[in-house]
């Protein structure tokens, strides 16, 4: 790797998960069309599975990872269930105080380390070496990444995937035309939720191996909300920019939080007020006219 | 016996609170056909607004109370007017909003968090009003503080349902809510009344946050708790109904209260959540709900 600097390596890593984060919720959000604001909490309950599974149970990494994106998926058909009758604001309430729940449950439940946090949780072995330094991890968590993309891609450019963009557009027209909105809006979440599952244990794991309740309240949600949104709702790679963008400037900034966070709240407002399709809208626009453009010259020069 | 009528005291004052947020809620999503995720900060400003008034001002509770109402009816205007007009104005009428609004109630809600930090740091702040002795009810003894606050909260509710239901201005308020484009064709001046009735839903939302600084401390994070709360409570009692905000209120209130003193305390800010949750699945018009505007 090019990058010396250890803490750049670990600047790193956070951007794979965070990308991991963002391009789940895009699937959801962007994909679907459902305003869930309880992808933070499905993060922490992946994470926490992971830690319990790994020091409780004493599975390795590669074990403890499949199950908590297991317990996650299954949590986010517990989250989706209330979006098959409540729309827009009541399911983004819904998955809100779901959210909160959680965390609350969490910081108040004593196994689970409480408000203090989750401690101790052992990195990933190869056989008897520890990916205990955050070089050696960047090899678990950018592949995995790279892959969470492609498989978003494969679903956006599947069946399944034309039946998000139906169900987005117009619930009623897609059932309508044979869509079984029910079980396409559980497949949505589901699906998210493993990537949200993913992401968490990846957190969890990672050095120095701790977990504190305090990392998925609402200001991480609207970080990940910032990250989806900026980078354009439903747009693969502009929920990429967006995740590297926003965890970048995150981490530069990070002597200025209370600025810093009434900036990330501004800039959310005025993209939704301004630029409502964000930064992969933007660049979307600006293929589209170059391909236009590039149509037009050749029609004008063959006649 | 005592303990639970104690329980259920105390419920229904911090339920009065939770129904004035509700209330504010409430209205402006019959009005604008928004919900506002922004509503908890406008609390937490109001009630430091009071605070500043009544510490550097040295006037009284009361004054102090309806300064502040008046005050963060203004910041709720200027929000209105400045940020939210555009995204509601964009569908056409001024009906849109769906999850472009939901994004940026969420966004401006952690802007003025981190402004009121930057403006009062992050310490809780005390707010001292000498109430005088409780009031002596057979051998229960209730403190003033909560006699305030159900007093204040009840006489607020009535004013607004005079101004709703025998004033002009209560009347366009009304047709805004009812239908925009005929409010229009019959002459009412849609746009103000829009600004009036998010001024009024802010203006609820400081009054209860005047009233709770007393009890509790006042602090920059004390906004999400509240909302989401004063959410479930607008949702239990029907979601644009405006007698239903209090009923719910009430009653999650006093369903907080008795959760925290007979099941556990520690996760007395899950009762309510659940409790919405609970509602929005089973019924989600809500117990006054006439029809759900499902599509908000």
């Amino acid at each position: 790797m090019l990058l010396k600097n250890n803490y750049h390596q670990y600047v790193v890593n956070v951007i794979a998960i965070n990308v991991i984060l963002a391009v789940g919720l895009n699937i959801v959000k962007g994909f679907a069309g459902q305003v869930t604001v309880g992808h933070i909490a499905l993060a922490a309950i992946g994470a926490y599975t992971s830690a319990v599974v790994s020091t409780k149970l004493g599975l390795p990494f590669w074990a403890a990872l499949p199950t908590a994106m297991l317990v996650t998926g299954l949590a986010g058909a517990i989250v989706g269930i209330p979006s098959f009758r409540l729309e827009g604001a009541y399911l983004a309430l819904a998955t809100l105080g779901l959210a909160e729940s959680v965390r609350i449950v969490i910081s108040g439940t004593e196994s689970l380390g409480g408000a203090i946090g989750y401690e101790n949780i052992p990195p990933p072995f190869i056989g008897s070496m520890a990916l205990d330094a955050h070089r050696s991890y960047y090899y678990v968590v950018m592949p995995l990444a790279l892959l969470g993309i492609y498989f978003s891609f494969s679903i956006l450019s599947s069946d399944i995937g034309r039946a998000f963009k139906a169900l987005r557009e117009d619930p009623l027209a897609a059932a309508a035309s044979g869509v079984n909105v029910r079980k396409y809006k559980i497949i949505a979440f589901v699906l998210s939720a493993l990537y949200a599952g993913c992401a968490g244990s990846l957190k969890a794991h990672m050095a120095p191996g701790f977990l504190n309740p305090n990392d998925y309240t609402i200001i991480e949600m609207v970080t990940l909300l910032l990250m989806v949104v900026f980078g354009g709702i439903g747009h693969i790679w502009g929920g990429v920019i967006g995740a590297v963008l926003v965890t970048i400037i995150n981490d530069l900034t990070q002597d200025y939080y209370q600025y810093r966070m009434a900036i990330f709240g501004s800039v959310i407002v005025l993209t939704v007020m301004f630029m409502p399709r964000g930064i992969g809208g933007m660049i979307d626009h600006h293929l589209v006219r170059r391909r236009f453009k590039a149509i037009r010259e050749a029609k004008s020069r063959a006649t | 016996m005592d303990y639970f009528i104690d329980l259920v005291i105390i419920g229904l004052s911090i339920g009065m609170v939770y129904a004035l947020v509700a209330l504010g809620i409430s209205l402006i999503f019959s009005g604008l056909d928004i919900v506002h995720f922004a509503h908890g900060e406008i609390y937490m400003i109001g009630a430091f607004i009071g605070l500043m008034l009544f510490r550097h001002l040295g006037i009284g509770y009361v004054p102090t109370l309806l300064l502040a109402v008046v005050l963060t009816g203004i910041v709720g205007v200027l929000i209105e007017r400045l940020f939210y007009r555009r995204l509601t104005r964009a569908g056409g009428g001024y009906t849109v909003a769906g999850m472009g609004m939901i994004i940026a109630g969420f966004g401006m809600s952690i802007v003025l968090q981190n402004v009121a930090y930057l403006i009062w740091g992050p310490k809780a702040l005390p707010f001292p009003v000498p109430y005088g002795r409780p009031v002596e009810i057979g051998n229960l003894a209730l403190p003033m503080s909560y006699v305030w606050i159900i007093a204040t909260a009840l006489i607020l509710m009535f004013v607004l349902n005079l101004l709703l239901k025998k004033t002009m201005i209560g009347l366009a308020i009304r047709a805004v809510a009812h239908n925009k484009d005929i409010a229009y064709l019959s002459g009412v001046n849609v746009p103000l009344m829009i600004s009036l009735i998010f001024g009024i839903g802010c203006a609820l939302g400081a009054a209860a946050g005047v009233l709770i600084g007393p009890i509790n401390y006042v602090q920059v994070l004390m906004g999400i708790s509240v909302l989401i709360k004063a959410f479930a409570a607008a949702v239990v009692g029907g979601f644009g109904s405006l007698p239903g905000a209090v009923l719910g209120g009430l009653l999650v209130g006093v369903i907080e209260s008795l959760g925290a003193g007979y099941v556990s305390g520690t996760y007395k800010d899950t009762y309510a959540f659940v409790l919405l949750i609970f509602v929005l699945m089973v019924k989600p018009s809500g117990i006054l709900g006439v029809e759900a505007k499902v599509k908000a």
